[in-house]
This record gives structure tokens, sequence and C-alpha cells, in this order.
């Protein structure tokens, strides 16, 4: 844990423009709510609520339920703080991976259980969504900008598969391409995406 | 590890982007615990998902804040993990993934709240909270193949009973019986282990215990149950075989009811091939009975269905 540093966990640069500036900051909240820190984890529910909702939202679309899974998931990270490891990612990484995993097992999990048929998504309307979702700060005007340096594949089977929620079969089934070819177009998105954003 | 070595690799970009199943993300995992490099490749593509997640942000209602600030306050805190070996990284790698994974009976695959109006009442999570605080020991990790395993010494003796328990074991006959099972619960799967360990010394506790008994009684919707409990550690194991796959939005939720009032125990893990557990309940008091119910929906302080078994723990 970043002990130590001279910083006040509790007063932080706002806005998801300083992203990469304000994790280790975010990071040195997190120590201090898995010390049972209440004040600390109200800051962490102001800097990453509308975050987690919004890919929360993306994966489950049902609102009220959004907003449970968020719920959820907010939770989560009080609950399991001491386990985050700054050594092993940051902690933005960290907490949208529970999003969005929590995300997932939800929709998932409705599906099995109404055993829904696949809706066919067009990979087209999911990248219009990110498109238009995505102008509103400088942020989302590179993730935007990054996307659209994938190829269409590469994009499409990232949006489906992150946004839609969708596995890589599932994905690969809704494009019409062979499985291994996605998951390839996956890995390759991704790893392009990292570089463009300039994330380690 | 060896042929399939390539092929599984190209499973990073559907794994960082949770795009995989059950089965594909357990492999993917076992290959990761042997592979740094994979590991590596893993945590910057989990970079640059969270900005795909950062990048959908929007604004939460305002109410939900203090709902959830207090949620937490009634939620007990996970220590952190005490390890300092190699063995723990996969684990550290997929930090918060292991709460993700079926393991985690409170949050499984059953969907929350079904057919519950979420801002009604306003505080589901609280009750949630409420819920989560009462379990004093968390179920441990689990896997199908391990409770087959386990059960198997149990199985030699398990009996038939009505709703009445039968009492079955001596102390060391419990201890062969599910030492086994500990055992094979410690060599689960990496992400799993840690929490294995605290629920294996949570059990640990309760079958070491002087006064340590074993009781079976039948479930009447179908399936048997099995707890081992020590009055002095004011704890017991539950486990059961042979229960009804329930249909979604339903689920198991065990009891303790006594003279000290009706308190939930905890929702059943999911079940498997019929079996669930083992779950630790703490906080036994005396003359308390354990209940099961189908409980249709998730936050139920009092069991809202009929009992489908009550097994008297016999006295002190």
């Amino acid at each position: 844990m970043p002990e130590g540093q001279e910083q006040n966990p509790l007063g932080q640069a706002q806005g998801p423009a300083a992203q990469r500036g304000r994790d280790p900051a975010l990071a040195a909240l997190l120590a201090h709510v898995a010390r049972g820190d209440q004040r600390a984890f109200e800051s962490v529910y102001e800097q990453t609520a509308g975050q987690v909702l919004g890919i929360v939202r993306r994966v489950v679309r049902d609102p009220a339920q959004s907003e449970e899974v968020m719920q959820e998931v907010l939770l989560e990270i009080w609950r399991t703080a001491a386990r985050f490891d700054p050594e092993v990612g940051s902690a933005t990484a960290w907490m949208m991976t529970l999003a969005h995993r929590r995300a997932v097992d939800r929709v998932r999990s409705e599906q099995r259980s109404a055993e829904r048929e696949l809706r066919v998504v067009s990979a087209q309307i999911a990248y219009d969504e990110v498109a238009e979702a995505v102008e509103a700060s400088l942020d989302r005007e590179r993730v935007r900008r990054c996307l659209t340096s994938l190829t269409e594949l590469q994009r499409e089977s990232v949006t489906l598969a992150y946004y839609g929620g969708y596995t890589y079969r599932e994905v690969a089934e809704l494009l019409g391409i062979a499985i291994g070819t996605v998951k390839t177009r996956m890995r390759d998105g991704l790893i392009r995406l990292r570089d463009c954003l300039g994330v380690e | 590890m060896e042929s399939g070595d390539t092929d599984l690799h190209t499973l990073a970009g559907a794994y960082a982007m949770d795009a995989v199943a059950d089965a594909d993300r357990a492999r993917f995992e076992q290959h990761l615990a042997g592979c740094g490099a994979c590991r590596e490749e893993i945590r910057g593509l989990r970079e640059a998902t969270a900005r795909l997640a950062t990048a959908a942000a929007v604004q939460p209602r305002p109410e939900l804040r203090g709902q959830t600030l207090r949620a937490a306050a009634q939620i007990r805190q996970l220590p952190p993990a005490v390890h300092g070996d190699e063995l723990m990284h996969g684990d550290e790698l997929m930090h918060g993934d292991e709460l993700m994974h079926g393991d985690e009976p409170m949050h499984g695959d059953v969907p929350m709240h079904v057919g519950e109006p979420m801002h009604g009442e306003g505080d589901t999570a609280a009750r949630e909270a409420a819920r989560e605080a009462a379990r004093e020991i968390r179920p441990g990790a689990w896997t199908a193949g391990a409770w087959r395993m386990g059960r198997g010494g149990r199985n030699a003796r398990g009996g038939r009973a009505g709703l009445l328990p039968r009492l079955a074991l001596t102390a060391a006959g419990v201890l062969a019986a599910l030492t086994v099972l500990l055992g094979v619960m410690m060599h689960g799967a990496q992400h799993q282990l840690d929490q294995a360990q605290r629920s294996t010394h949570a059990i640990a506790a309760v079958l070491n215990a002087a006064d340590v008994t074993m009781l079976t009684a039948q479930v009447s919707t179908g399936g048997t149950a099995t707890v081992v409990m020590s009055h002095r550690q004011r704890a017991l194991v539950f486990t059961a075989a042979g229960l009804r796959a329930l249909p979604a939005g339903r689920h198991y939720e065990l009891w303790l009811t006594g003279p000290a009032g009706t308190r939930p125990a905890g929702r059943l893990p999911a079940v498997h091939a019929g079996m669930v557990g083992p779950m630790v309940v703490g906080g036994l008091a005396g003359g308390d009975r354990v209940g099961l119910t189908v409980q249709p929906a998730v936050g139920s302080r009092r069991p809202t269905a009929p009992m489908i078994l009550l097994m008297d723990l016999g006295s002190q």
C-alpha cells in the first residue's frame, strides 16, 4: 500500500479527465477503506459510482437492475478493499473489472433462467452507441478515437463482448465468423486499444 | 498446458473482457497460474478495458449514495489476504475476481431482488447488507468435484431420517470423513484458495471441537441434509445432497430458529449436481433448530415459505 505519502486521501482531484493521475490517489483511498474508513468509502463512491453505473448500464440495460448491480459492486468494493493490490493493477482497473464482471454475471444468469434466445444485435448499433456516449470528455474522445483505429472486425468483436456482455462464442455467432477468428480479433483489438490509449 | 497452449493463449482478450463461459475461464486461469507473461498481458488488457468502462460513465441518482453508504456500514469487511508465496499469484492478478465466481453464494447465479420493486422500499441494499452482516462466517469456495470426494466419506454412514434428525457419528468418525474434504478444498482452483483457507479454518474449528456431533435429516422436498456441529463453538457446518434444482429467482435459505428468535443463517450456494455446501453457520444459541426454506426473493429476514427441513440440534 502506498503508505506515508503526503496526500490527504479525502481531498482528491476531481473529474474523469484526470484518470491516470488520480489512480494512485484512488489506490490510497482504497487502503483507507480497507481499514473501515467510511469517509474514504464516501470519496470512493463519489469518484467511481458513475463509472460503475455507466458500464453496468451498458451491459445490463435495464435501469433498475443496473442500479442494483451498481450498489452491489460498490458494496463489494467496500467489503473486499483489503484485497486490492496496487502491484497488480490500477485501482480503476480493479473496480471496473469487478463492475463489468458482475454486470455480465447478471445478464448471463438472467439469460440462463429465461432461456432466452440470443438477441441479434447489430454490431453497428453497438458501436454507434459507444461513439455517441464517449463524446463528453477528452478521455471519452480518446477512447472513441482509439476504437476507430481498430479494424472493423476487431472493433465489433470488442464492443459486442465488452459493452454487449456476450461471450466470444456468442460474438462469433452474431458476426457469423469462426470462433478462432473472434478470439484472435478480440485479443489483437484489445492490444491495439491498449497501445493507442497508452495504458501500461 | 503443452499442445493447447497457443490456442489457449489467444483467449486472453476474451478473458480480459469476461467474454468467456465458466469452463473456458477455469481453463484459462489454470493456464495463467503458470504463465507470468500471460498475467502481465491480462493486466495491461484490463487497464484498457477499464478505459472502455470509464468512458461510459453516467450520473447516478443522488439517493443511491446514501443507501449504499448506509449499507456498507453494516457489512463486515474481508481481512487482507495474508500470504507471501507464488502460489497466490494467479489469485492476485485477478484480485477481486475471486469474489465474482460461482463460489460466492451470496451473489452467485441467482438474480437478486427478483420481483421486488427496487425503489419501493428504497433500501434493498441495506437489507442485503443486514443479511450479510448476520452471516458471521462466510461459506467457502467450492467445486463440485471436491464435493463429490468429500461426500464419499460421509455417505458411508449417512442414513435415513424423517424430519427428525438422527445422531449419527462419533467425533472421530466425523473428522475422518471431513478431513478428506478439507484437503480437497485446499487444492481447489487458485482463485478459490484463499477463500477456501478461511472457510476451512472455520470448518476445522467445528470439526476439532471436543463436542462435535453429526446429524442427518431428510429434506421434505427431496434430499438429505447433514449438520456437523459444536455447541461449544456455537457453530455448525451444513451440507446437503440430492436437493432439487430450483428455478431462477428462488434459492435455498438456511435459518436458525429457537428461543433466541428466528434468524437468517445464509443462502445456500448454488446446487451443483444436487449437492451444496459446506456452509459454516455461527452464532448458535441454546435450543436452536436449523430450518431450510425455498425463498422467492432475497432479503427476507423471516422465512416466507414453509420449512422443508427443521432439525433439532439437541441440548448443549
